[in-house]
């Protein structure tokens, strides 16, 4: 995750380049054909689009400039030093000032000639504001050719900049020229940098990474720093200065013992004291380099005083000042980058005292609480006295002792096979070629999936031979004692008769069994037939009669009733009128009835219902005549209004528009 | 000795992979790469069964089991059934259950001897549960997600749970895993533990994305090359404190 990426920022153009570009895209993105004979208003917005496109274009451009370029005062105050130091943060400041001032210039430029353009009364004069509008914003960007060329010379020296990060773990290597910094960097990490015996080979930060206690370290080479006032410093040294300033890493301050870098132990001693503030309450380690050339003890007692001051110096001020532990206790670390002698103990000495003093830190800070947890192993507390024991089958341990000696055989792996025979998408693994099956024989056998419209394996039962025994088992159970039981009746001493009842309810038994079993098995396919529909239990008088027989019923008498009212029901046959044989005087005169019910219900059609019994359901005639006074006065006030009822809620056209409309007004003409 | 891996250039192998102390069941994919790294770690002590489940590739997320059986969902065919069948030991039992949440490997979390579930599993799967897979059954969430299989791997040596768990979580979990137990991720920080992470008591695979402190931890936890949990809070504190806060 690089916080600080300035690898991103993009191009800057040079004045006269980003004229043509913005001129040309204008040129491109806006309509170019403009008439004379145009209505005024269309030849003023042509111009005003193309003087307000040009403007947003170097806005939109300018704008991108200023956010790309990191602000000074929002970055991290190591890299804001080393802007400042690289770049000089005037100038920087300057230039990106100048940007922002140019695009409130254009915005304004613009402004004006639109407002101008409004006023603009022929094409020429429209075309001549917009020359001069565009004419000025080029100027303004001409002036400022000199921040842009600077800016970009900005731009890619920063691109190539090392991504530090600034707040991750960090060793820092500092130190006089040509004492080995480099080497060190070079042996510790797979950063390849350039080493020559010459001073300031390093000319500027250099990143590498390193691992150690699965964390990733950064290991930072800076160039050399001489001994002499901040005010004369170069900038080769103050990037080291930098970097000593403002990340919090563990320094390695690198000591050249044998002196063949140029510079006596009492020079790099007083450099030393000289920057310590710059160490202070950072892990701060002495190193004494090229023992390979000259050991700590052959130095001379002066020398060697010096030495032990600067690292009891240090130890000092990595605890804020104080010595913890005494004297004895900081220790010179020495190492040769030529025979490696030395190297990883350094290394790993600065890791583990800066990851110390983080985690210090850290534990103070609030963000522990959110992973305390993580670093807690839960132990289990018994809770029976049952053992579980892991299951590691023994082969593991033996391939394990074999792969430790080195004598484990390279498997084949189906990778290989796939490498061997056509590569992926070629090759098709044998899925069956590791079954475990009883009969090695079997393993390609082509199991049947479908037979006889039946899925196999809803067949497949592992038990099935069990079951099948146990079925059978029962069946001979059951059969025997139905024997058994056959044999228990006799049939002797039944009547003929009787015998002949029995047979006939045996026979009728098994044909109720058969028929059900029947509908059963037809239960889920068949329809439900309506009983009208079903022959069988379709009530006509033939079924009645069958079925009272059957359960021994005489059915003369209902099937009698039944063929009586069917008859009423159908509505009488005229019989044939029959002449009186004779006159029977005493025979009562028959009554004609006549109502004029029927003659007022005779129509030419029949009517679909009955009308209602005129008076049903009232008492007497007082009652029904009060009904029709009611219904009158009812429908009296739906009369009044033409409506057909009460539901009626028609609303007529009142001023029909073929009536009301037409041109004449008030009745000028005497016709219409 | 834990193994970092990809299926398909996609790190949630434990969706793809379900393994335990008996078989190693790994989806079937356009390549052998993938089958080929747990062949190569396991196959001269288990078999390592190339599988589909109900036509799909998510093997370890839809299949439970360990060394004593394997639970498969209702929609596993037939044919996968069988293959499964012919390529594990006779001791392993097979069975395809009948389950409303039919992702098993979300659902279940198991070893050899307990296994924690899903609280709205169906009773009856508990039981199966319990007899196919001869495990002492318990209705958990962890860190508060009812998908236990999801955010928690663990075996006979030890398990590794949701970065979220609470200590006293951990402590309780442990007790009822009887097992020590770690809070932590895989992934470069993911924390669906179940989907970056497959093991069982001599190996460990997890995805390619895990970062060496994690693997650390894994290795550790799992009791993988002799390393000790106790690892984790002596030697490895403050590198871990360091990476995570």
């Amino acid at each position: 995750m690089p916080l600080y990426n300035f690898k991103t920022i993009n191009v800057v153009p040079t004045g006269k380049d980003f004229v043509d570009i913005v001129l040309s895209k204008t040129q491109r993105q806006t309509p170019t054909v403009v008439h004379n004979g145009w209505a005024i208003q269309r030849i003023r917005s042509f111009y005003m689009r193309k003087v307000k496109f040009t403007q947003s274009s170097w806005h939109d451009k300018l704008t991108k400039i200023l956010d790309d370029f990191p602000k000074v005062d929002d970055v991290h105050p190591f890299y804001a030093d080393l802007l400042n130091v690289l770049y000089d943060r005037d100038h920087y400041k300057l230039a990106l000032g100048q940007l922002n001032m140019a695009r409130n210039l254009i915005d304004k430029v613009s402004q004006d000639y639109v407002r101008l353009l409004k006023y603009g009364d022929s094409l020429y004069r429209c075309k001549q504001l917009k020359r001069a509008a565009m004419g000025r914003m080029c100027t303004i960007m001409k002036r400022q050719s000199a921040s842009l060329a600077y800016l970009e010379q900005v731009r890619q020296h920063m691109s190539r900049l090392p991504s530090i990060d600034p707040n991750t773990r960090t060793l820092l290597v500092c130190g006089y020229p040509n004492v080995g910094k480099s080497s060190f960097m070079n042996r510790v990490t797979r950063a390849d940098v350039d080493v020559q015996p010459y001073a300031f080979t390093t000319k500027s930060l250099f990143v590498g990474h390193t691992d150690y206690k699965y964390l990733r370290w950064q290991v930072i080479d800076t160039p050399g720093i001489l001994d002499r006032p901040l005010e004369e410093r170069n900038t080769i040294e103050m990037q080291s200065i930098t970097a000593l300033a403002h990340l919090r890493a563990a320094v390695l301050y690198i000591l050249d013992i044998s002196e063949q870098c140029g510079y006596t132990i009492a020079q790099q001693a007083a450099l030393f004291h000289s920057i310590k503030p710059l160490f202070a309450n950072k892990p701060l380690l002495v190193v004494a380099n090229k023992t390979d050339v000259a050991s700590v003890d052959s130095l001379s007692p002066a020398d060697q005083a010096l030495v032990r001051e600067m690292v009891v110096e240090a130890a000092k001020t990595s605890n804020g000042g104080m010595l913890v532990g005494g004297e004895e206790e900081a220790e010179l670390l020495t190492m040769s980058t030529l025979s490696m002698d030395g190297v990883m103990k350094v290394k790993t000495t600065a890791c583990d005292r800066l990851l110390s003093m983080r985690v210090e830190v850290k534990l103070q800070g609030k963000r522990i609480n959110d992973v305390v947890n993580r670093i807690h192993v839960a132990v289990p507390q018994a809770r029976d006295n049952a053992s579980r024991p892991p299951c590691i089958p023994p082969s593991v341990a033996a391939a394990r002792a074999l792969k430790d000696a080195g004598a484990a055989p390279a498997r084949k792996t189906e990778k290989d096979m796939q490498e061997e025979n056509g590569g992926a998408g070629v090759y098709s693994a044998d899925l069956r070629k590791l079954y475990h099956l009883k009969d090695e024989a079997w393993k390609y056998d082509i199991m049947p999936e479908i037979r006889d419209g039946h899925n196999v394996f809803d067949f497949v039962d592992p038990d099935i031979e069990a079951k099948l025994e146990a079925l059978e088992r029962e069946e001979d159970a059951l059969a025997a004692a139905a024997a058994l039981e056959a044999e228990g009746m006799d049939e002797d001493h039944l009547t003929p008769e009787e015998a002949e009842t029995l047979r006939d309810i045996r026979a009728r038994k098994a044909k109720i069994i058969a028929q059900h079993r029947v509908k059963k098995s037809t239960a889920n396919n068949q329809a439900v037939l309506p009983r009208r529909a079903d022959r069988e239990r379709k009530s006509t008088s033939t079924n009645m009669q069958a079925s009272l027989e059957r359960m021994g019923i005489d059915a003369t008498a209902a099937m009698a009733r039944a063929r009586s009212r069917s008859q009423s029901r159908a509505g009488r046959k005229r019989t044939r009128s029959e002449a009186p044989e004779a006159m029977d005087v005493d025979a009562a005169p028959v009554k004609r009835i006549h109502s004029s019910k029927s003659r007022s219900m005779s129509r030419g059609r029949s009517l679909s219902t009955a009308a209602p019994r005129d008076g049903a359901g009232l008492k007497d005639a007082a009652q029904r005549n009060k009904a029709v006074k009611m219904s009158d006065k009812a429908q009296r006030k739906a009369g009044k209004l033409a409506r057909r009822g009460e539901g009626d809620r028609h609303i007529p056209d009142l001023k029909p528009k073929h009536l009301m409309s037409g041109k004449s007004g008030i009745g000028k003409r005497d016709w219409r | 000795m834990a193994t970092r891996c990809q299926f398909e250039n996609n790190n949630e192998i434990g969706v793809f992979a379900k393994l335990t102390n008996a078989y190693c069941l790994v989806a079937l994919g356009g390549a052998e790469n993938f089958y080929s790294v747990f062949e190569a770690e396991l196959a001269d002590h288990i078999p390592v069964v190339k599988t589909s489940i109900a036509g799909t590739r998510l093997v370890g997320r839809i299949t439970a089991g360990n060394k004593n059986g394997l639970l498969l969902p209702n929609s596993t065919t037939d044919q996968e059934l069988l293959h499964i069948r012919n390529s594990l030991p006779d001791e392993v039992v097979v069975q395809r259950i009948d389950e409303r949440l039919s992702a098993l490997g979300n659902c279940i979390a198991c070893n050899d001897y307990v296994a924690l579930i899903h609280p709205d599993i169906d009773k009856e799967t508990e039981e199966l549960v319990a007899d196919v897979l001869g495990v002492e059954v318990f209705r958990q969430s962890v860190a508060g997600n009812v998908l236990v299989g999801s955010y928690c791997t663990f075996t006979n040596q030890g398990g590794l749970v949701h970065p979220q768990t609470s200590i006293e979580d951990l402590d309780e979990l442990s007790s009822l895993l009887q097992v020590p137990l770690v809070a932590g991720t895989v992934n470069r920080g993911s924390d669906v533990i179940g989907a970056g992470l497959v093991a069982n008591d001599w190996a460990a695979f997890c995805g390619l994305d895990t970062t060496a402190t994690e693997l650390s931890v894994i290795e550790s936890v799992f009791k993988l090359r002799d390393s000790q949990p106790s690892n984790i809070v002596n030697e490895m504190r403050n590198s871990l404190i360091d990476s995570m806060a």
